[in-house]
């Protein structure tokens, strides 16, 4: 039977998408690889979550049950423990291959597909740290799942390497479970985790952040344990700087030092790869190049809130129910270009053959930039202009485009200008 | 009373067990870490090499060729994995394209099969991303590259089938000649006889050896190289073996497809005091990162998902010392089996047995000796009708635990209970790739840890990452103490 | 004593110091008077933790103080939080302890167990 959308991935992303695809009617399947929907949020008990989107404040497993209630009152359908192992499109059609153990192989199709499979972590291996490769040296994310759900420390000594917020949290996690946690490097000169983070989850338990240090040294003992790491101050050129050596003994060194879109299951398909966002281009309805595909929440864009992984991909949901009933020929639109001290920015294209559909952009800067303007500018004509202050690349900025404005050639630029 | 003790459970020392198990010995092989090829056999670059590099007329040579051969048999035998990559040797400038001359006479005085040199452009057919500046190549077709581990691994199972025993964990403190035999202490307390000994350690085979011998004739210099891994979807970026001109440190930053796909980028060679210290420096990154761009355009390099160093057991002696040592009869040295060792190691076993050793006219032949070994199937490279039906069989086929490298339940249980299995994180992922992908078991860890758990009826809290010793968590939360 | 903080009212994040004579600088708005204020008085926090369950599939489950706790009580709840075992099936909200340390805050599971 084919389906109208199947959505694969059942977190905080998955779940608004197909809530929004649900409540237009559309035969909607999710499917979840473990053995429970809400993805991440089931490890993230810290609260912080839902303000934006309930106005009220949660921790990640209740931000998740919200959802998880409103699936299960919609009838929505979904598998758990059951993984995509091949996602292919023939003609109109979608077919996905899952694995399973209680079903094995089995196959399904579809009209439209909508990725939100998250992200993975960056390891040691994507990062040069110099000296042994012991046990001990661990990312924040799996820590947090030993902790938070199995219930196991992975150590008593610990340094954090990355103020990302999973790194922020960990720390007041494991302080709070009695571990003695250091302190935190981070190689820009500004955190890379929300400031309230910094605040509650350093501050409130006197754990130092040394901003420009990065580890220059792990040490392991003949064991393959970790024993002690060196930290360094850096320069602007992030050199170490000779000098400046400050040792730890620990036993755990936690990795938060960033977050990758995972969009393996699209290695078959002609999607248009982003190396800025390291995920695929999308128009503004969340649509890849691959007509139908849609994407949305941090397999698209790495969030720092869980609020707007749940409206960017309840937003997709919608555009993706739309497509089922559209007669419309795809184009490949008006690229939007990442300019002057931008990271990224998504979509990367407007296509005009969504018509009407509100064009919500985001952005991240390059660096921390106390005033600046954003410039959006299309064939010398200005688009929009906006005072931004205390831009910083840990946290994403957005902005609306009217599509009226918008000419029918000639690329979107994206600018920070540095105001004085 | 053993006929036969092998310390050191490395390519080298598996590939001898095999050897000894086509006889009727009683052979055992002592492991001081915690599963089979640990050390220089788990880190290198994998390379069966074509032998355009040894000395003619070394044992070096000799050796390398004759493994490379080898390799084509224990390919069928024992199910390792093979990629026929071939290699080019390249040249910048006239002055590198009469150096490669030079090697592509000693690759003839070798009989290395199918030397020759072409230019830059017929290489560049097969090898689009060859560095601009290359003139000329020395293609050698007989390279190839395979998973060092693996070969070990099977080696030895193959060997333990065959009757060979094999014990981890089991460090030789101390080694003592009685009248027709040595008695061989393990971990300060275990003793066991044998009438001989086979020093297969790597780069402790000089303490080793001086546990009994007054003089040692070769010295171990370690020297340390430092690799980076690209992922899997970089497959293709090189299709050979990609070496520069050799020089007085080895061969060379290399670019190495590998048979899981992943490419390698290395290594460095930088002398070093610890023999036991693989840790990796910003500096031989560096290094490495700089002469990688000599081989090829835009190395993507931004597709690093690991690196790691590894140890050669580089000697002062030259070429490979595989001899008798000359005060003790029955104890028999591998000592300085650096590069080409790998490549060697199934002709070194061989040498030794028959050249040094002399074990034809010493024990009869095991008749019942079976060379073959069955790996178990590998669930991603299959089709969607073979999974069905592997999975119809055994369901657990069905629950995929390393998305990355969709690595299944089956195959993590099976690697657990095999005769060498493992109950470790790392083990597992030696034998099934589980946690090698993207995230680095970043995701699947958990998973991994839970079904050795359940698999071996242990605590979570007894579970390691590699040594006994390396316990995967410190305590239990809310436990009240 | 004088006194460090940062702001979090908005994402400017102001260094404010508070000095020993009392007087307040380096906020850049007056909200920031107001936080220091409340931090120096009376700082509260909400407490998310988990506690133990006897079930396999669920070794640990997610609890919070349903308010904010003083701050310098956060380590004794987390001592409380050690001596609860869940045995029973349980949802979301439940109240696992009631009115923790005299707080006035109670400890509710933030997500179901075996329901």
């Amino acid at each position: 039977m084919k389906r109208d959308i199947i959505v694969i991935g059942g977190g905080a992303g998955g779940l608004a998408a197909a809530i929004a695809a649900k409540e237009e009617n559309k035969d909607v399947l999710l499917i979840e690889r473990e053995d429970r929907l809400g993805g991440i949020l089931n490890q993230c008990i810290h609260n912080g979550f839902g303000l934006e989107v309930f106005k009220e404040e949660y921790t990640g497993p209740e931000y998740a049950e919200k959802f998880i209630e409103k699936a299960r009152h919609l009838k929505i359908d979904y598998l758990l423990n059951t993984t995509v192992i091949s996602l292919t499109k023939e003609e109109d059609e979608f077919i996905l291959y899952t694995s399973s153990l209680a079903e094995g192989i089995q196959k399904y199709t579809s009209k439209a597909v909508i990725m939100t499979t998250g992200c993975y972590e960056r390891t040691r291996g994507s990062i040069v740290i110099p000296g042994d490769r012991p046990k001990g040296v661990i990312t924040a994310g799996s820590a947090q799942r030993y902790l938070n759900i199995d219930g196991y420390m992975v150590g008593k000594k610990v340094f954090i390497l990355g103020s990302g917020d999973i790194g922020l949290i960990m720390a007041r996690r494991m302080h709070l479970e009695g571990a003695s946690v250091l302190g935190v490097a981070e190689l820009m000169p500004y955190s890379n985790g929300l400031t309230r983070n910094i605040v509650q989850c350093l501050n409130d338990f006197d754990i130092p952040l040394y901003l420009s240090h990065t580890v220059t040294e792990v040490v392991a003992d003949e064991k393959h344990r970790l024993t002690q790491i060196t930290i360094q101050q850096v320069n602007e050129r992030f050199e170490p700087i000779q000098g400046t050596e400050k040792k730890f003994d620990v036993d755990t060194l936690l990795l938060s030092i960033g977050l990758i879109p995972d969009v393996t299951l699209l290695d078959n398909l002609p999607v248009e790869t982003d190396p800025l966002t390291k995920s695929v281009k999308i128009n503004q309805a969340c649509e890849t190049s691959v007509p139908g595909l849609f994407i949305a929440g941090n397999s698209l864009q790495v969030h720092d809130l869980a609020d707007n992984v749940s409206k960017e991909s309840e937003r997709a949901g919608h555009h993706a129910a739309d497509y089922i009933d559209m007669k419309r020929t795809k184009e490949k639109g008006i690229p939007v270009q990442a300019g002057d001290h931008i990271l990224y920015v998504t979509p990367q294209y407007i296509d005009f053959s969504w018509g009407n559909a509100e064009i919500i952009c985001s952005f991240r800067s390059r660096k921390k930039i106390e005033k600046a303007a954003l410039n959006v500018t299309q064939n010398g004509k200005t688009l929009i202009r906006k005072r931004l202050n205390f831009v910083v690349p840990a946290e994403m900025e957005t902005f609306e485009l009217n599509i009226e404005d918008i000419d029918g050639i000639g690329d979107i630029r994206v600018d920070l200008e540095v105001l004085s | 009373m053993y006929d036969f003790v092998i310390i050191g459970a490395g390519v080298i020392g598996t590939n001898i067990a095999r050897e000894l198990s086509r006889y009727q010995t009683k052979a055992i092989v002592l492991e001081k870490e915690n599963d089979v090829a640990n050390v220089q056999s788990l880190a290198n670059s994998a390379i069966i090499h074509a032998g355009h590099n040894p000395e003619p007329g070394s044992l070096k040579a000799r050796l390398n060729i004759w493994g490379n051969e080898l390799y084509d048999e224990l390919e069928k035998e024992l199910d390792i994995p093979l990629l026929r990559s071939g290699a080019y040797v390249v040249a910048h400038n006239e002055s590198e394209e009469k150096q490669l001359e030079h090697y592509l006479q000693i690759s003839l005085q070798n009989k290395v099969p199918g030397a020759k040199i072409i230019s830059a452009e017929e290489a560049r057919i097969t090898e689009p991303n060859l560095a601009l500046s290359i003139t000329k190549v020395l293609t050698l077709p007989t390279t190839k590259v395979t998973y060092p581990w693996e070969v070990a691994f099977a080696c030895m199972e193959n060997a333990m089938k065959n009757g060979v025993e094999f014990r981890k964990n089991a460090l030789v403190t101390k080694l003592e000649q009685k009248d027709d035999h040595y008695l061989v202490t393990i971990n300060n307390k275990d003793r066991i006889e044998t009438k001989n000994i086979i020093n297969a350690t790597g780069v402790a085979t000089d303490d080793i050896a001086a546990l009994l011998d007054s003089s040692v004739e070769f010295k171990i210099t370690p020297r340390k190289g430092e690799y980076f891994v690209l992922d899997k979807h970089m497959k293709g970026f090189v299709n050979h073996v990609l070496y520069p001109l050799p020089t007085e440190a080895g061969k060379g930053v290399l670019l190495t497809p590998q048979v899981h796909g992943e490419i390698l980028v290395g290594p460095n060679s930088v002398f070093v005091e610890d023999k036991y210290r693989t840790d990796v420096s910003f500096e031989g990154l560096a290094y490495v990162k700089a002469n990688a761009g000599l081989l090829a355009e835009g190395v993507p390099f931004h597709k690093i998902i690991r690196s790691f160093a590894g140890i050669r057991s580089t000697s002062n002696y030259h070429d490979f010392y595989i001899q008798e040592s000359k005060e003790h009869k029955g104890f028999f040295h591998l000592g300085g089996i650096e590069s080409p060792g790998l490549s060697a190691a199934p002709a070194i076993a061989k040498y030794l047995l028959s050249d040094v050793i002399g074990i034809d006219s010493l024990y009869p032949k095991n008749e019942t000796f079976d060379p073959f070994r069955k790996k178990q199937p590998e669930f991603h490279s299959l089709s969607l009708a073979e999974k069905q039906h592997l999975i119809e069989a055994y369901p657990t086929y069905g629950n995929i635990i390393c998305k990355c490298e969709q690595i299944t339940e089956k195959e993590i249980v099976d690697a657990i209970h095999a005769p060498l299995g493992s109950h470790t994180i790392k083990g597992i992922k030696k034998r099934t790739r589980a946690g090698a992908g993207l995230c680095q078991g970043g995701y699947c860890e958990e998973k991994v840890m839970k079904l050795i758990a359940r698999e071996t009826g242990v605590s979570p809290l007894s579970i390691a990452y590699d040594s006994d010793d390396s316990s995967l968590f410190e305590e239990e939360t809310k436990v009240e103490e | 004593m004088k006194k460090e903080f940062i702001c979090i009212v908005c994402p400017r994040g102001c260094h404010i110091t508070v000095h020993e004579d009392g007087s307040i600088t380096g906020n850049m708005c007056k909200r920031g008077i107001e936080y220091v204020k409340t931090e120096m008085t009376a700082p509260k926090r909400i407490v998310t933790s988990t506690v133990r369950t006897v079930f396999s599939e669920m070794p640990r489950v997610s609890v919070k103080t349903d308010r904010p706790v003083p701050k310098e009580l956060i380590m004794d709840v987390m001592k409380e939080l050690s001596k609860v075992i869940i045995t029973t099936p349980m949802s979301l909200g439940d109240v696992v302890i009631e009115n923790i340390l005299d707080t006035g805050a109670n400890i509710v599971l933030t997500r179901s167990c075996m329901k």
